[in-house]
């Protein structure tokens, strides 16, 4: 399809958070900027646009990848969980109410990303060492906490799923 | 901004087809390297042939006891497979890969190779294994070694209309080991090596295939030169270095640094190959 604008464009469906949404976009549109400026789904960021620092990270049929390394278009027909659907300000998930409770973030801008590395690595492996920690979020770049308060939530989430108190509990 | 088309051909021979049909057109892979060159501007496309729906994905058993790899096969993907201990070197290498489990989840075996990057994890490691390389186009299907197939920094024997479908991966590599030296955890490697060991006795076979220390991968014999107690010297490092005659340099280091790193980082690859039971 070609728009009035001789800008090629295709008509993609995507299931967001479990909502079926279809749209019209360029074929030059990467995922990341459907998501933001398609979608109004403002918390997945983008920052470097090369792969590198991970905040533009989503869940795309099941597996975690970089939003801003895909083309909108070829993601057509695929299901999609972004940092909306992971909890809302009232509701926080039991990650994000751990990185809340250690202080795991400071701006906040790489924050999402790592909450979906952290989800990815929980899932299949309920108690990881700290390397395993370090080793799953090498693909998100934090210029803030100097990663050892994000290391200590997510062990603390882990340590929570396994029902043992978190760390906010256990100084209450 | 030139106008960019999107084409998500359903087989290789259609791909090729656009190839053929369209100029100033891409191969598409798992878009890591693509995707941000065309957003810097570093490439001006007017066609990318996504190979997602092409049916290149996947590890399979392959003619005469070979695994074969399919193009699109992602890292993660490689791991995951029931028959990734039958392609160990490459296993082990695509576990090894930086940039998170996202990157794994996305670059692809096929994309890597054609990429060419010599500072890269999977070239080396694909001519270490002794991969050869299925490569279609408007006329048919061929296949190349690995070592054919790189023939420079960033190129390959790829033509005009050609795709890489997948790779032919022999399957009896037990001892097989990977070392990587790089300085940062999200940079690339200065330098790779992949070694692969075969039997152990009198006669053992040994090569090592080092990575990101020349323009294309250099495979190397050190089979008079490795032990079960592990490499001997002097032969080892004279083996290395003098096979390393035009070392490669880019940003992350000059080549003579690279040349003087070959013989601890293939040393290492061979002392992890030991290590590991067949």
């Amino acid at each position: 399809m070609t728009s009035a604008s001789d800008t090629p464009t295709h008509v993609i469906t995507l299931t967001v958070n479990g909502e079926t949404r279809t749209l019209c976009c360029a074929d030059r549109q990467l995922l990341v900027e459907v998501i933001r400026d398609g979608l109004g789904l403002k918390g997945t960021h983008v920052g470097c646009l090369s792969g590198d620092c991970g905040a533009c990270t989503v869940e795309m049929d099941g597996k975690i990848i970089k939003s801003c390394l895909v083309l909108a278009v070829g993601a057509d027909g695929s299901s999609m969980t972004t940092i909306e659907g992971l909890g809302t300000p009232d509701a926080l998930s039991d990650l994000q109410q751990a990185f809340w409770d250690a202080d795991g973030f400071q701006c906040g801008f790489c924050l999402p990303g790592h909450l979906f590395a952290a989800r990815d690595l929980l899932a299949g492996n309920p108690d990881p060492s700290e390397a395993e920690i370090r080793d799953a979020i090498a693909g998100n770049l934090c210029r803030c906490t100097g990663y050892q308060r994000i290391v200590t939530a997510i062990a603390d989430a882990a340590r929570r799923a396994r029902g043992h108190a978190g760390k906010a509990e256990e100084r209450a | 901004m030139r106008p960019l088309h999107y084409h998500a051909p359903g087989s290789a021979e259609q791909a090729c087809a656009l190839l053929a049909e369209h100029d100033g057109a891409a191969v598409l892979g798992g878009g890591t390297m693509l995707l941000p060159a065309l957003r810097r501007g570093e490439r001006s496309l007017r066609h990318v042939i996504d190979l997602r729906h092409s049916g290149l994905s996947g590890v399979s058993c392959g003619p005469r006891g070979l695994v074969r790899v399919g193009a699109m096969t992602t890292y993660a993907e490689l791991a995951r497979s029931p028959l990734s201990g039958r392609a160990a070197a490459l296993t082990i290498t695509a576990r090894a890969v930086t940039g998170g489990a996202q990157l794994r989840n996305q670059a692809t075996i096929g994309g890597s190779a054609c990429h060419a990057n010599p500072a890269s994890d999977m070239p080396g490691c694909l001519v270490g294994a002794g991969a050869r390389v299925v490569i279609q186009g408007l006329a048919g299907e061929g296949v190349v070694t690995e070592e054919e197939f790189f023939t420079g920094a960033f190129r390959t024997i790829l033509g005009h209309a050609e795709v890489v479908t997948g790779f032919l991966v022999p399957a009896d590599q037990a001892r097989v080991g990977y070392y990587k030296l790089k300085l940062a955890e999200g940079s690339w490697p200065i330098a790779t090596a992949t070694a692969v060991l075969g039997p152990a006795g009198t006669d053992m076979a040994a090569t090592v295939a080092l990575g990101g220390v020349a323009a294309q991968p250099v495979r190397i014999d050190v089979s008079r030169a490795v032990t079960e107690d592990g490499v001997v010297e002097p032969t080892f490092t004279e083996l290395i270095r003098s096979a390393v005659a035009e070392p490669w340099t880019d940003e992350l280091a000059p080549g003579s640094y690279r040349r003087q790193v070959s013989p601890v980082v293939a040393r290492r690859a061979v002392k992890n190959a030991i290590g590991v039971r067949p």
